[in-house]
C-alpha cells in the first residue's frame, strides 16, 4: 500500500470516493427535476455502492484471485465481493434499461421529461381517469382548465377536462 | 425436502419458456402459468402437512453455508412461501379480462411468474445476497406490471417508483457492504453468530439503517412510500392487490429476519418504531382525505404497514406474535379490498347505491371494513389487540406514543371506512359497475377465510404462537444452519 502520508491511503481515498459517489448521487435524485438527469444521478449512485462492495475485498499488496497468477502464496485479493458486483451490475443495468424504455414513452406522449410537469399531467390524468375534480394548483387555481395547447406532441386524453 | 427449492425453481424456468412456447402453441402458453404455480402450491401445502417440529434447510447446489447459499423452511417462510402461489393465482393480473395477443399475454405472464418465483425466494432465502438479488428481481418484476395497462400516467408512477426503488437498493448494497466488511460473511445464520461480537458500534447500525431504507421501500415504509398512491392509482387493481398484499409482507419479512437474527441492539427497533408512527400518522390521515377508492386503500395500506412496523419494533415473541398477526390480516383483507376496487375505481362519491347492484361485494366491504377498524370477533380485533396489549406492557415513553396513536388512528380508520360503507349503501340512479366475477370470487374466497379465521381464533392463535416462537429463536436458526459443529470465520 503507498502511503502518501500517515494519515491518507489509497484504500482511503477510494473508499471516500465511492461514498462520494452515493452522496453525488443522492443528491441528483433530490435536486435534478429532469427525468433523465435523475436517472443519471441514480447510475452514479449504483456505480458508487458497487466500488464500495468491491472496495471490501481489497487488500494492500495482493494480487488478483487467479490461481498462479502472482507468485506463490502471494495475498488475494476476496474474490466474492467481486462476485457479487458482478450480479449488482447486471441488476442495475437491466433496472437502468427499463427505466430508459419508460422515459421514452413518457416522452412520446407527454412531450417533457420535466418532474413537476409529468407529476401534474399525472394527477390530472388520474383525476379525470377517476371522474374526481382535479387537485387544484397555482396553474390550475380553479382546477380542470384545459391545458395550454403545446405544438410538439399530439394531445391525449388528459385534454378532456371537465368543467369545475 | 429439497422439493423446498422447485416453487422457486419452476416459476422462473416457466417465466423464461414463456414466450417461445406462446410462439409454438397458445394453448399451452396460456395454460402453463396457472399450472406452475398450482404445482408450487400443492408442493409447498405438502411441505406445510409435513412440517414436524424442527426447522429444516436445502444447501443450494450441495454446498454448505456459510460459503453457499441456504433455504431455511420454519413455520413462518413456509408460512409466507405458501401465501404467495396462493395470492397470485387469485390476483393473476389480466386473467380472464379480455383477449390479447399471445405475445403480450405470454410477456404478462412471465412477468408475473418472476414475481412469483422472486417473492417464493425471498420468504426461504438464508443469504442476504441472494434476498437482496431475489428483491431486486421482484422490483422488476413489478415495474413491468405496474405499467400494464400501458397509459401514460402509470409510466410516471412507475418511473417515480422505479428511482426510488433502485436508489433504496443501491443504498441496501452499502449496507450490504459494511456488514461484510464487518463479519466477512453474508449468510444470515454465520452473521447471527458473529453480530454480538462484530456490529455493536455505529457502523453496525449504520448497516441497519442503510439495509432498511432499502427494503422499506416495498415495505411502504416511511419516508419510502412516496410512490406508493400513485403506482395503486394507476397500476391495474390486481397488481396493487399483488404489491400492497404480497411483496410489502416479503419485504417485511426480510427486516425482521435481520432484527431477530442479526441487529439485537434496542437502537433498529426503536428506529422502526419511529418510522412505524410516521407512517402511521402519515398514511391513515392522507387516507382520511382522498377523493378515489383505490388511493384510499393505498394509504391506509401505508397505514396498516406502519402498525405491522411498530408490533415488530416491540421486542420479544409477544412483538413478533402481534406484528405476524396484523401482517397475515391485513395480507387477507387489503387484497381483497383492492379486488373489489377494480371496477369501482372511480370517485367516492360514484359509488353511492353500489350495494344495489352488488350486493355480495358491499357486504364484503363492509366485512373487511370492520376487521380493518379492529371490531370484535373479528380476527382485526384480535390482531390490534395484541399490538396494543405488546406496546402497554413495553412501558416506554415511545411506546405510549405509539400506543395512543394507534387509537387514534382507529378512529380516523373508522371514519374513512364508514363512510364508504354510507355511501355504497346510499340511494343512486347511476350505480358504478359491479366487479367483476373473478374478482369477487377472489374476494368472497378471502372473506370466507376470514369468517374462518373468526370461528377457529384460539387454534389460529395457538399456532400463531408457535410460529412467533419458532422465528424468534435465533439460537435454533443457527444450529439448524449449522448442525453440531460451530463454524469459524475465515
Amino acid at each position: 500500500m503507498i502511503e502518501f502520508s500517515p494519515m491518507i491511503s489509497v484504500e482511503g481515498v477510494i473508499y471516500a470516493g465511492a461514498i462520494g459517489l452515493v452522496a453525488i448521487g443522492a443528491l441528483g435524485l433530490v435536486l435534478c427535476s429532469h427525468l433523465f438527469r435523475m436517472l443519471l444521478a441514480l447510475e452514479i449512485a449504483e456505480s458508487g455502492a458497487n466500488l464500495l462492495l468491491v472496495l471490501t475485498g481489497f487488500r494492500g499488496d495482493s494480487v488478483a484471485p487467479i490461481i498462479g497468477y502472482g507468485p506463490a502464496g502471494a495475498p488475494m485479493v476476496d474474490p466474492l465481493p467481486q462476485v457479487l458486483v458482478l450480479t449488482a451490475i447486471v441488476i442495475g443495468v437491466g433496472v437502468q434499461a427499463m427505466a430508459a424504455s419508460m422515459l421514452i414513452r413518457i416522452y412520446r406522449t407527454y412531450g417533457t421529461l420535466e418532474m413537476a410537469e409529468l407529476r401534474r399531467r399525472m394527477e390530472l390524468d388520474t383525476a379525470a381517469a377517476a371522474g374526481i375534480p382535479a387537485p387544484t394548483s397555482a396553474q390550475a387555481p380553479a382546477g380542470g382548465r384545459p391545458l395550454p395547447p403545446v405544438p410538439a406532441f399530439r394531445p391525449t386524453h388528459a385534454a378532456r377536462v371537465r368543467e369545475s | 425436502m429439497n422439493q423446498i427449492v422447485l416453487p422457486v425453481v419452476l416459476p422462473l424456468l416457466a417465466a423464461f419458456l414463456m414466450q417461445p412456447l406462446a410462439r409454438v402453441s397458445g394453448l399451452l402458453a396460456r395454460v402453463l402459468g396457472p399450472l406452475v404455480l398450482g404445482l408450487s402450491a400443492l408442493i409447498l401445502v405438502r411441505l406445510w402437512l409435513d412440517f414436524g417440529e424442527a426447522p429444516f434447510t436445502v444447501a443450494i447446489g450441495g454446498f454448505a453455508p456459510p460459503l453457499g447459499i441456504v433455504f431455511y423452511a420454519d413455520h413462518l417462510a413456509l408460512m409466507f412461501a405458501l401465501a404467495v402461489p396462493v395470492f397470485t393465482l387469485l390476483f393473476w393480473p389480466g386473467l380472464g379480462e379480455g383477449e390479447l395477443d399471445p405475445d403480450r399475454r405470454a410477456r404478462r405472464d412471465a412477468l408475473v411468474l418472476l414475481l412469483a418465483a422472486s417473492c417464493t425466494g425471498l420468504a426461504l432465502s438464508g443469504d442476504l445476497f441472494n434476498i437482496y438479488v431475489f428483491y431486486e428481481l421482484a422490483a422488476v418484476a413489478t415495474f413491468g406490471l405496474a405499467t400494464l395497462t400501458g397509459t401514460a400516467r402509470s409510466q410516471v408512477a412507475t418511473v417515480r417508483y422505479l428511482l426510488i426503488s433502485a436508489f433504496g437498493s443501491a443504498l441496501a448494497l452499502v449496507g450490504i457492504s459494511i456488514l461484510y466488511m464487518l463479519t466477512g460473511t453474508l449468510n444470515l445464520g454465520h452473521l447471527a453468530q458473529l453480530a454480538p461480537h462484530t456490529l455493536q458500534g455505529p457502523l453496525g447500525l449504520a448497516s441497519f439503517a442503510l439495509m432498511l431504507i432499502g427494503f422499506g421501500v416495498k415495505a411502504e415504509l416511511f419516508p419510502l412510500n412516496a410512490w406508493v398512491p400513485e403506482v395503486y392509482a394507476t397500476a391495474p387493481a390486481r397488481v396493487s392487490a399483488l404489491l400492497a398484499g404480497l411483496v410489502s409482507k416479503l419485504a417485511v419479512l426480510v427486516v425482521v429476519r435481520l432484527l431477530v437474527l442479526v441487529f439485537h441492539q434496542p437502537e433498529p427497533a426503536q428506529l422502526l418504531m419511529v418510522l412505524g408512527l410516521l407512517s402511521i400518522l402519515t398514511g391513515e390521515l392522507a387516507a382520511w382525505r382522498a377523493k378515489d377508492f383505490p388511493r384510499m386503500i393505498a394509504f391506509s395500506s401505508i397505514g396498516q404497514l406502519g402498525i405491522v412496523f411498530i408490533a415488530f419494533s416491540i421486542s420479544g415473541d409477544a412483538g413478533l406474535l402481534a406484528g405476524i398477526a396484523v401482517a397475515l390480516h391485513h395480507l387477507i383483507v387489503k387484497s381483497a379490498l383492492f379486488g373489489l376496487a377494480a371496477r369501482w375505481n372511480g370517485s367516492l362519491d360514484a359509488l353511492a347505491g353500489a350495494a344495489r347492484r352488488a350486493p355480495l361485494a358491499a357486504g364484503l366491504y363492509v366485512l373487511f371494513a370492520l376487521s380493518l377498524i379492529g371490531v370484535p370477533p373479528l380476527p382485526g380485533f384480535w390482531a390490534k389487540l395484541l399490538v396494543l396489549v405488546g406496546l402497554a406492557q413495553g412501558g416506554s415513553t415511545l411506546q405510549l406514543f405509539a400506543l395512543i396513536s394507534v387509537l387514534l388512528v382507529t378512529a380516523v380508520e373508522a371514519s374513512y371506512l364508514f363512510r364508504v360503507a354510507v355511501r355504497l349503501y346510499g340511494q343512486s340512479d347511476s350505480p358504478p359497475a359491479p366487479p367483476a366475477r373473478w374478482d369477487l370470487g377472489a374476494a368472497a374466497a378471502l372473506g370466507a377465510v376470514l369468517i374462518g379465521v373468526t370461528l377457529t381464533t384460539a387454534p389460529v392463535a395457538d399456532h400463531l404462537r408457535n410460529v412467533a416462537h419458532q422465528a424468534g429463536n435465533a439460537a435454533l436458526y443457527v444450529d439448524t444452519v449449522f448442525p453440531k459443529t460451530v463454524a469459524q470465520k475465515d
